[in-house]
């Protein structure tokens, strides 16, 4: 079998996802049994004959080789599991029942509500500091067909968006109705975190958070410092709190 | 072309340059997703296309304009030439098409040798005339700063500038102008931030400091997915020059973003100004600025047109297909400089709002996971194999032995292993509804063809070659000349407060003009 000039590498060992992996080490072995065939030189092969034997197909036959081991992939975008499902995991659906829903992140910090029934149920990334908290009902809205609901009825007063797209597409037509977003990805420069600011809307990135349910009433620490990018560099933590605001027993 | 050593050195370095500015843009700055737009997806076809495309057509647009002379020639208006595009864009989208196909084997860091050499030379070439009046190539060379604009321009904004005030109705209507045009600029470019770019800051006197804020890309245009849904959006750039109190922006980034400190507030916005351009005005023209009340309602009028291109282009965007969605945002990425055909006036859809062939072939692979997965290992733990460095090797930044982008090697110039090209263009497809032939510019709607024509017949008045040349280092010592003043004059021929004017007045000066 031929060498490719990557094969003598002194440094590089492999990818450090195994999909990234599974898909280049095939990649590279197309690339090699095409070279081969060719039977040109490197020089010849790379902007010609490679251009026609190394084809969409060969690489729609790498995909369909992945799943055929019985991998699924893991989707970000709804219309890639929605068109293709039988690729993709599982994914919520546009009808999903959000009444028992949360976000349950791993590394949130929990803690059993005070004298005042504030019960802590994770943290943010502040993206502007405010003079005030904010207090709010939390609904979910991860989906096209939520954000065509509220477009057509209007988002109800009072709304904290919960929200795991750190992106300001989603949310375009109805984010300027609002009344604080929290949102389960990203950075306070991600796209979300870029608007809510330009809309004056409080706003936690990167929020970690745990158990917070459709309709409850939620109070973000939107008085911490927002946090800079100093400190995503350094890995410094600078984070707002976020209650689930019980009645005091 | 005949390589030579200095060559080699220079486009490596120019190479490393982008390896180090883009790990610190990455980390700090941004995670990119969406669930409406498989985003990593449709970034990596645009790196492909880039890598087949950009040598071609930079080559044939210096065929009609030289990259030196498109920098010059957009330095004053508010298209999309700035940073997102030209500063990082142009570079970077074509480095990781080639980093990319290096990591598949596809490629070797030697190929297309003449290519790389060239698109970094433009480049290098287009920076260094934008940036003429800070005299950097990047705003990361000049420490995440960006002072582009001539002071005859600086003055004519500053002097025309209205002051408002949180609660009053000029800076509500200017706040949510930005607000919504930002977030239908995200939308227009499929979960990008390249409608958007700020520039400056400019320093107004020792409390206030003035950045330049460009939304670009707005009306029917070069995207065919703005065809009617943006039919009554007025003005395709709109530009803000907007002056702030009591905080500093200390970072204009590369990708044309700021970051203050203080955190920006809108109370801290005191001063606010509307332009638009493009490459058939000569400069930046005014609009609403004849009175505050004026000002005051075109915002509003232009926030709702915003609002209404909005929900029309979501409801659009949400009824496509998966293979559109990459379309819209490969082409979005890839053409982010198109603008530099414009400014040539040899701009041809087909070129740009195309998937090149070769790029298109990677489709099946560009699956979500493989997508997001793929793209943090290039940007993040650079744990692409052909990434990794020797082990004593400390990478800026990252702190580890990898680079983002891997160097020629020099070794080609004594065995000449490598190839030059990666060859001409091949033609494209989409799953996108064609393009209708109706671009919004500031002499009207016009076809493609007349849009070129009116470009190839035009030059700036100030970008003549009488003037060309006249920079501000010549007018510190010239101001007093006939020539100064009718360069001060012909910028000012627009302006509420300076029409006339003249060369001869200071800052301090426009202070007093001010309403």
């Amino acid at each position: 079998m031929a060498k490719l000039y990557g094969d003598t590498d002194k440094f590089g060992e492999q990818n450090s996802t195994p999909v990234v992996e599974a898909f280049h080490t095939a990649v590279r072995d197309l690339v090699r049994r095409k070279f081969v065939e060719s039977g040109q030189s490197w020089s010849e092969f790379v902007f010609g004959a490679a251009q026609q034997v190394i084809t969409q197909s060969e690489f729609a036959a790498i995909d369909a080789r992945l799943l055929d081991y019985g991998h699924r992939y893991v989707w970000s975008a709804v219309v890639s599991q929605e068109e293709r499902p039988e690729a993709y995991l599982p994914g919520q659906t546009a009808g999903e029942d959000l009444s028992n829903f949360s976000f349950e992140h791993p590394d949130a910090i929990t803690a059993l509500p005070d004298a005042q029934g504030l019960e802590l149920r994770g943290v943010g990334d502040n993206v502007v500091k405010y003079a005030t908290d904010l207090i709010g009902t939390a609904r979910y809205v991860r989906s096209s067909a939520t954000v065509l609901a509220y477009l057509n009825s209007g988002v109800p007063p009072g709304t904290i968006a919960v929200i795991d797209d750190s992106g300001g597409t989603l949310t375009a037509p109805i984010l300027e109705q609002f009344t604080g977003v929290l949102c389960a990805g990203g950075t306070v420069r991600s796209h979300l975190g870029i608007l809510t600011r330009e809309y004056g809307i409080p706003c936690f990135m990167n929020a970690r958070i745990s158990g917070l349910k459709e309709g409850d009433t939620v109070r973000l620490e939107t008085t911490a410092v927002a946090k800079t990018a100093e400190a995503y560099q350094k890995g410094v933590e600078m984070t707002g709190r976020v209650w689930r605001v019980n009645k005091p027993a | 072309m005949n390589l030579t050593y200095a060559q080699l050195l220079e486009t490596n370095n120019l190479i490393q340059q982008n390896t180090d500015e883009t790990y610190w843009l990455c980390l700090t700055r941004t995670v990119q997703e969406s669930k409406l737009f498989p985003v990593s997806p449709y970034m990596i076809l645009s790196y492909f296309m880039a890598f087949y495309r950009y040598p071609t057509l930079l080559r044939k647009i210096e065929t009609h304009m030289r990259a030196e002379e498109i920098g010059d020639r957009v330095r004053s208006r508010g298209i999309k030439c700035q940073n997102p595009a030209m500063g990082w864009g142009l570079p970077n989208f074509y480095l990781l098409g080639r980093q990319y196909l290096i990591s598949m084997g596809l490629i070797r860091p030697q190929d297309a040798v003449d290519d790389i050499i060239y698109v970094l030379d433009f480049w290098k070439r287009f920076q260094l005339a934008w940036h003429r009046n800070d005299a950097h190539m990047t705003n990361r060379e000049f420490g995440h700063r960006a002072q582009i604009l001539p002071e005859r321009r600086l003055q004519i904004f500053h002097a025309d500038m209205y002051d408002c005030a949180e609660g009053d109705p000029l800076h509500t209507a200017a706040q949510a102008f930005m607000a919504a045009t930002s977030q239908y600029g995200f939308l227009v470019s499929c979960e990008s931030r390249i409608a958007l770019h700020n520039q400056g800051p400019y320093k107004l006197d020792d409390e206030r400091e003035m950045i330049v804020r460009d939304f670009m890309d707005l009306a029917e245009g070069d995207y065919p997915w703005l065809d009617g849904v943006a039919a009554d959006v007025p003005y395709n750039n709109l530009t803000v020059p907007m002056a702030v109190k009591g905080c500093h922006f200390n970072i204009i980034d590369d990708w044309g973003s700021f970051e203050s400190q203080p955190e920006f507030k809108s109370h801290h916005m005191v001063g606010v100004g509307l332009y638009t351009s493009d490459c058939l005005s000569d400069t930046y023209l005014p609009v609403g600025m004849e009175s505050r009340e004026e000002l005051t309602h075109t915002f509003e009028m232009l926030t709702q047109k915003a609002k209404d291109a909005t929900g029309r282009l979501w409801k659009r965007i949400a009824g496509w297909t998966r293979d559109q969605m990459i379309d819209a945002g490969a082409i979005v990425y890839f053409s982010i400089c198109k603008d530099i055909a414009h400014v040539a006036g040899c701009y041809d859809s087909a070129d740009w709002m195309l998937i090149d062939e070769r790029a298109e072939r990677f489709r099946p692979l560009l699956n979500d996971e493989y997508g997001n997965l793929s793209l943090y290992e290039i940007l993040g733990p650079l744990s692409h194999p052909a990434q990794r460095g020797h082990d004593y090797q400390l990478a800026q930044h990252a702190n580890i032995p990898a680079n983002t982008y891997s160097l020629i090697p020099y070794s080609i110039l004594d065995d000449a292993d490598y190839t030059r090209t990666c060859g001409e263009l091949k033609p494209g497809i989409t799953y996108l509804e064609p393009k209708q032939d109706r671009y919004r510019t500031t002499q009207g709607v016009l076809s493609l063809a007349e849009y070129n024509r009116r470009v190839k017949a035009f030059t700036p008045s100030l970008c003549g070659e009488k003037y060309r040349y006249k920079c501000e280092s010549w007018l510190k010592y010239h101001h007093d000349t006939p020539l100064a003043d009718e360069m001060y004059r012909i910028e000012q021929v627009a302006s509420r407060r300076l029409k006339d004017c003249g060369a001869g007045l200071k800052r301090a000066d426009i202070e007093k003009l001010r309403d």
